[in-house]
């Protein structure tokens, strides 16, 4: 085993590793192992995907604006799931004339990606993690952020003045976002002490306070319910859903960067963004929520986890139906002179009360 | 209008002039006069027209151009300047331009007022006169490479529009950059776009994100509403096609707009009754058109078919379906007839009556959803104050009519100020803010609402206590109408979006030799450059959702 | 109108057999998708495969969010609260033609307009079908006799189903909705249509008599574009 970084004891690719008597492989068995466990993961996420694009979206739509959506197709419409999947990707893919051609096709490839590259870190309870480095929480911010470079080289290389505008917008509000959401994030970092996301979970299954015998435990959203706003907020401006939801913004710029795409890139697109709201959902989840943690066993860790990304989910859609679009200035100008200057005084909040904590 | 107080700007205000002290006012420019049934017109000599536009707008206050309507005879053309006063729309002019047949020129009036802009453009693509001074003489409705004048006399229909391809090459393929400017992008918002209400097409430039420059280009739904009127009998062949101008369920406003400039016309007296069951019936049209509107403004701001799209559509379905009991169609209810309505209220009436008291009774709740849901969310003020504002001055310039003027505080309203119908007997109150933005427009249009239910209220009271031995429907009318030869009459309704009015020249036959619509969206359309230019692009969007704009009516 | 001065083919059985042959015989294997090749020349997979994709298309559709004229405010109605034509997985309007099936035309079609509208229906992917609303894309409706209106949207693009009405009241739509996926479902509505571009694929093919015909009436030196479409062809 030279040279070979062992797998992480209780991640995924080690539990499969034993199962299946990998370990005898050596690297080989190692390299097996992580790419079941990520095998794994990913179709865990795409059957979540699938029953939210086509279906679980309309139907909760339909349920905000008094309507039933689906219905005919199999029990609760939900065979809608496989006729939408199937009928996209059988479509004609257009390329239109003028495309820049490996960005226009690199583009929708890195969405979706991008995203799933940062489900790597997250601990979804009963055992589910890829794996868990020291730098968990900066490795999925940074994985989720590749996909603005997928935005706009979808907006330029479509060669159509919509995407552009859309691919432009998109860059921006990512710009204007991500900031805050890190240094949020950050003011998490500083009351665990570690970027390791197991380590952040770990941290918050204490007991906060115990009100007549129930015991609230220490999750973050509780112990800084501030962050905990500007993080969800900032979380909806990063997936780009209402009211921040400028680079798509379908009666002004059509379909923004995705105007030109039709079937089997169209489905990458879609694909990626609601990954990315569950990855929004996912990090919002470990930071703030104790990641897997919920009453019962352990192992129903993974249940209460996809419970959580399933309520940012559904937050992302209550809010789609219910609140007007910001307009794209003003959109910019909460971003950088409002956000980001809250987001640094919670920071420099939390700092003080860490400090003062510890040296009490 | 209440009867027991009497409005502040009552028409008594307003000094009017007779018919002879104009012509004194006008001087030597008069060279002879006509008597139109709505208005003393009189003859101008071609090239004296904006002296003469300007004495009447700047000497005697009439600062409403509401219509310009261009026609021609056997031996002359004619552009007929309708013009009003804002203040009180009953006093009437129109000023009539004689061309020579054989070389069709006038003088534009574009200078004096803005709206005659588009007005002459359509006179010279449907009839052939061109203008002088003109500052952008193309064609409007009709495609560029169009041959021939439609409404001309010598137009023939049958002949294939040839055009080979080369000269209608299509302006979306070029590449719109230019060599001198790389700082703007052109771009053209639809005719096929999300936001534009049908098919309209905006050719934008754009610097970054803020909207350099805007011009709509429209005529992609001009279905020569006109000519298909004009080869209509008065009597009935006509009725049918208002319904189709204003299609947002505004049906009975448009059918009242043809039906009080015909009865003028004929001198048809309408049985009061049929003129509550109208009154009821226009009101009904307006709540569901302004619910579209305000359903689709917010579509244009929300950006999704988002739950407020879905409310108004169901409050929308609602009076669609007593609209339905009433007239036993949707959309297109062709129930107005010339001397009263179609038939009478359904039965049994009390059924109908409970039915639309329960609407109204309901409506105040939704129109509190409405506040909750979109004029007291934050966002949405933060994105319609403020933005897309259109000046009171800029507006009359205009000609800008209906909810988007009384959202600039210009006080007019065709139901109070030039009475119609069974408005005078009723209490209501005209709608005015004083925003002049996107948000005072939003604003009039749901509190229009209220008024039009405090009037279907007032109605229903009214029609369940009639006599019974008085419901006359229908007064007697001729089967087939002839109005005297020569007869001119320009007269207009409140429609769901402003002023509608129709000019109609008989001669003789039992068809109307021209017939002209006077669209209030044509004219509200215009002021769009103003509110958008220099703004963002979501604010032109906002702003053309404000104007509330219905393509059928603008085409025409 | 113009049946009996128009040489149609009378008996295309020869065409079809030609290409059947080709096909079979393998000395033309453009027809013969890769599928087909992959599961050799047992028919059983083929056929259920082509059923379940007849399925698919016919079950979930993304419309096109096209409005034109006084039906698409019963269009509207149609995917909003009462009707909701989203229950038959048909309600998923999207801007873009590049993700949508199906178009509806949802009113009078004008001189101006025709050829937006032609290039609208070319951006959508195939298969794509068409649903006529109204009598105006059937004729002209009402304005059959203005001098600017096209006689029927069939003179700019194909339409798969008409619903008839002025405008059609939003059950009629629904109706002619489920009627077009019944008919996707039971595969007789064609799935693809030949692209120009693709022609150039085909352009060995014996042509018939109507191909010939309406390549003869092209000038190649000065196309020419009509604007009154009732004498095109």
């Amino acid at each position: 085993m030279t040279g070979a970084v062992p797998l992480q004891q209780g991640m995924l690719p080690d539990t499969i590793a034993n199962l299946l008597g990998l370990d005898a492989f050596g690297i080989a068995g190692d390299v097996v192992a992580a790419l079941l466990g990520a095998f794994l993961i990913a179709n865990f996420l795409l059957i979540n995907t699938a029953f939210a694009g086509p279906w679980a979206k309309r139907k909760i739509t339909a349920a905000f604006t008094d309507r039933i959506a689906v219905n005919r197709i199999g029990p609760f419409g939900l065979f809608v799931i496989v006729a939408d999947a199937v009928r996209l990707l059988s479509k004609e893919l257009i390329v239109p004339e003028g495309a820049d051609r490996p960005a226009w096709d690199l583009g929708p490839l890195l969405i979706p990606f991008s995203a799933l590259l940062g489900f790597a870190v997250i601990p979804m309870g009963s055992g589910l993690q890829l794996a868990d480095p020291e730098t968990g929480l900066a490795f999925a911010f940074a994985a989720s952020s590749i996909a603005s470079l997928g935005l706009i080289m979808m907006g330029y290389a479509s060669n159509n003045k919509y995407s552009l505008l859309g691919g432009l917008r998109a860059v921006a509000s990512n710009i204007a976002y991500e900031i805050p959401l890190i240094v949020t994030g950050v003011s998490v970092v500083l009351f665990t002490g570690t970027l390791q996301m197991s380590e952040i979970v770990a941290a918050q299954e204490a007991t906060f306070v115990s009100i007549a015998g129930i015991a609230i435990p220490q999750w973050f959203a509780f112990v800084n319910p501030f962050a905990f706003a500007l993080f969800v907020v900032a979380n909806v401006a990063e997936v780009g859903r209402n009211p921040f939801d400028i680079p798509e913004a379908p009666t002004e710029i059509v379909a923004g960067y995705q105007t030109e795409y039709s079937s089997v890139y169209f489905v990458l697109i879609y694909l990626g963004e609601f990954i990315h709201i569950f990855l929004g959902g996912a990090i919002a989840a470990t930071l703030f929520l104790g990641g897997p943690a919920g009453p019962g066993p352990a192992a129903l860790g993974i249940v209460w986890f996809t419970a959580k990304i399933w309520a940012f989910f559904l937050l992302t859609q209550w809010l789609r139906s219910a609140v007007p679009r910001l307009r794209v200035d003003q959109f910019i100008e909460i971003g950088w002179k409002g956000m980001l200057v809250l987001s640094f005084a919670n920071l420099v909040l939390t700092a003080v009360i860490v400090g003062v904590l510890t040296t009490l | 209008m209440s009867l027991e107080e009497p409005e502040p700007d009552a028409p008594a205000t307003v000094e009017e002039q007779s018919a002879d002290e104009l012509a004194e006012l006008l001087g030597d420019h008069v060279i002879g006069r006509e008597e139109h049934l709505n208005a003393p017109g009189y003859v101008v000599r071609p090239d004296e027209v904006q002296a003469v536009l300007s004495t009447l707008k700047e000497d005697a206050g009439y600062d409403h151009l509401s219509c310009v309507t261009a026609q021609e005879y056997e031996d002359r053309y004619e552009s007929i300047y309708h013009l009003k006063k804002y203040d009180d729309p009953t006093q009437e002019v129109s000023v009539v331009v004689p061309a020579d047949r054989e070389n069709p020129v006038s003088q534009s009036g574009e200078a004096v007022f803005r709206t005659a802009d588009w007005h002459e453009r359509e006179a010279y693509d449907l009839v052939g006169i061109e203008y002088d001074d003109h500052p952008d003489l193309r064609r409007i409705l009709l495609p560029e490479t169009w041959q021939g004048h439609p409404l001309a006399e010598d137009y023939e229909q049958d002949r294939p529009q040839v055009v080979p391809l080369r000269e209608h090459a299509n302006p979306l393929q070029e590449d719109h950059r230019s060599e001198q400017d790389t700082d703007t992008m052109y771009l053209n918002i639809g005719p096929h776009h999300p936001a534009t209400h049908g098919v309209l097409h905006l050719k934008t430039v754009l610097d970054g994100e803020q909207v350099a420059d805007v011009e709509s280009d429209i005529g992609y739904l001009h279905r020569c509403e006109e000519q298909i009127c004009q080869n209509g009998t008065y009597r009935h062949q006509i009725m049918p096609y208002p319904d189709r101008w204003d299609y947002i369920s505004a049906g009975l406003l448009n059918e009242w707009a043809y039906a009080r400039a015909a009865e003028d016309m004929a001198d048809i007296d309408v049985p009061e009754y049929a003129q509550v069951i109208r009154t009821m019936g226009a009101e009904l049209c307006r709540i569901a058109a302004h619910m579209l509107a305000v359903g689709t403004f917010a579509l244009d701001v929300y950006g999704d078919f988002t739950a407020i799209f879905m409310y108004a559509i169901r409050d929308r379905e609602k009076a669609q379906n007593i609209l339905e009991d009433l007239t036993g169609q949707r959309l297109m209810f062709n129930y107005f007839r010339l001397g009263g309505v179609v038939w009478d209220l359904p039965e049994p009436r009390e059924e109908f009556f409970e039915k639309t008291r329960d609407f109204l009774e309901d409506l105040p709740e939704a129109l509190e959803e409405y506040h909750d849901l979109i004029s007291s969310n934050e966002i949405l003020q933060m994105r319609t104050i403020d933005t897309g504002v259109l000046p009171p001055e800029v507006a009359k310039s205009y000609g800008a009519t209906g909810p988007v003027a009384r959202g600039s505080g210009v006080d007019y309203d065709l139901r109070r100020d030039d009475p119609y119908g069974y408005y005078d007997e009723l209490d209501w109150d005209v709608v005015t803010e004083d925003g002049c933005d996107n948000y005072s427009r939003l604003l009039v249009r749901l509190r229009e609402v209220e008024e039009s239910a405090k009037i279907i209220e007032q109605c229903i009271d009214l029609l369940e206590d009639w006599p019974e031995e008085d419901r006359t429907i229908q007064a007697n009318v001729p089967r087939t109408l002839k109005p005297d030869d020569d007869t001119e009459i320009y007269r207009a309704v409140e429609g769901a979006k402003g002023e509608l009015g129709i000019y109609m020249r008989s001669d003789g036959t039992d068809k109307p030799a021209r017939f002209k619509i006077r669209s209030p969206c044509f004219s509200n359309l215009q002021t769009l450059p103003e509110m958008a230019e220099g703004e963002y692009v979501p604010d032109l969007i906002a702003a053309l959702g404000s104007l509330d704009i219905v393509l059928g009516e603008v085409d025409r | 109108m113009s049946s009996d001065n128009r040489p149609f083919v009378t008996d295309d059985s020869q065409v079809l057999t030609d290409t059947r042959d080709a096909r079979m015989t393998g000395e033309d294997n453009r027809f013969n998708s890769k599928l087909r090749e992959a599961f050799g020349s047992s028919p059983f997979i083929l056929t259920k495969f082509d059923k379940f994709m007849n399925w698919v298309r016919g079950s979930s559709m993304f419309m096109l969010q096209f409005g034109i004229a006084c039906c698409s405010i019963e269009m509207m109605h149609t995917y909003a609260v009462k009707h909701d034509l989203d229950r038959f997985g048909a309600g998923v309007p999207r801007a873009s033609p590049r993700q949508a099936d199906v178009i509806i035309v949802p009113g009078t079609i004008v001189s101006k307009f025709a050829p937006r509208m032609k290039r609208v229906y070319d951006q959508m992917p195939e298969p794509k079908f068409v649903i006529g609303m109204g009598s105006c894309t059937i004729s002209g409706g009402p304005f059959q006799e203005g001098y600017n209106v096209i006689k029927g949207a069939e003179e700019v693009i194909p339409v798969d189903i008409h619903v008839p009405g002025c405008p059609p009241r939003p059950e009629a739509l629904v109706y002619g909705v489920a009627k077009l996926q019944e008919r996707i479902a039971n595969g007789e509505s064609s799935p693809v249509t030949v692209k120009p571009y693709e022609l150039e694929q085909f352009g060995d093919l014996s042509r018939d008599e109507i191909v010939q015909q309406l390549a003869d009436d092209i000038d190649e030196e000065d196309l020419v574009m009509r604007y009154n479409w009732a004498d095109s062809p």
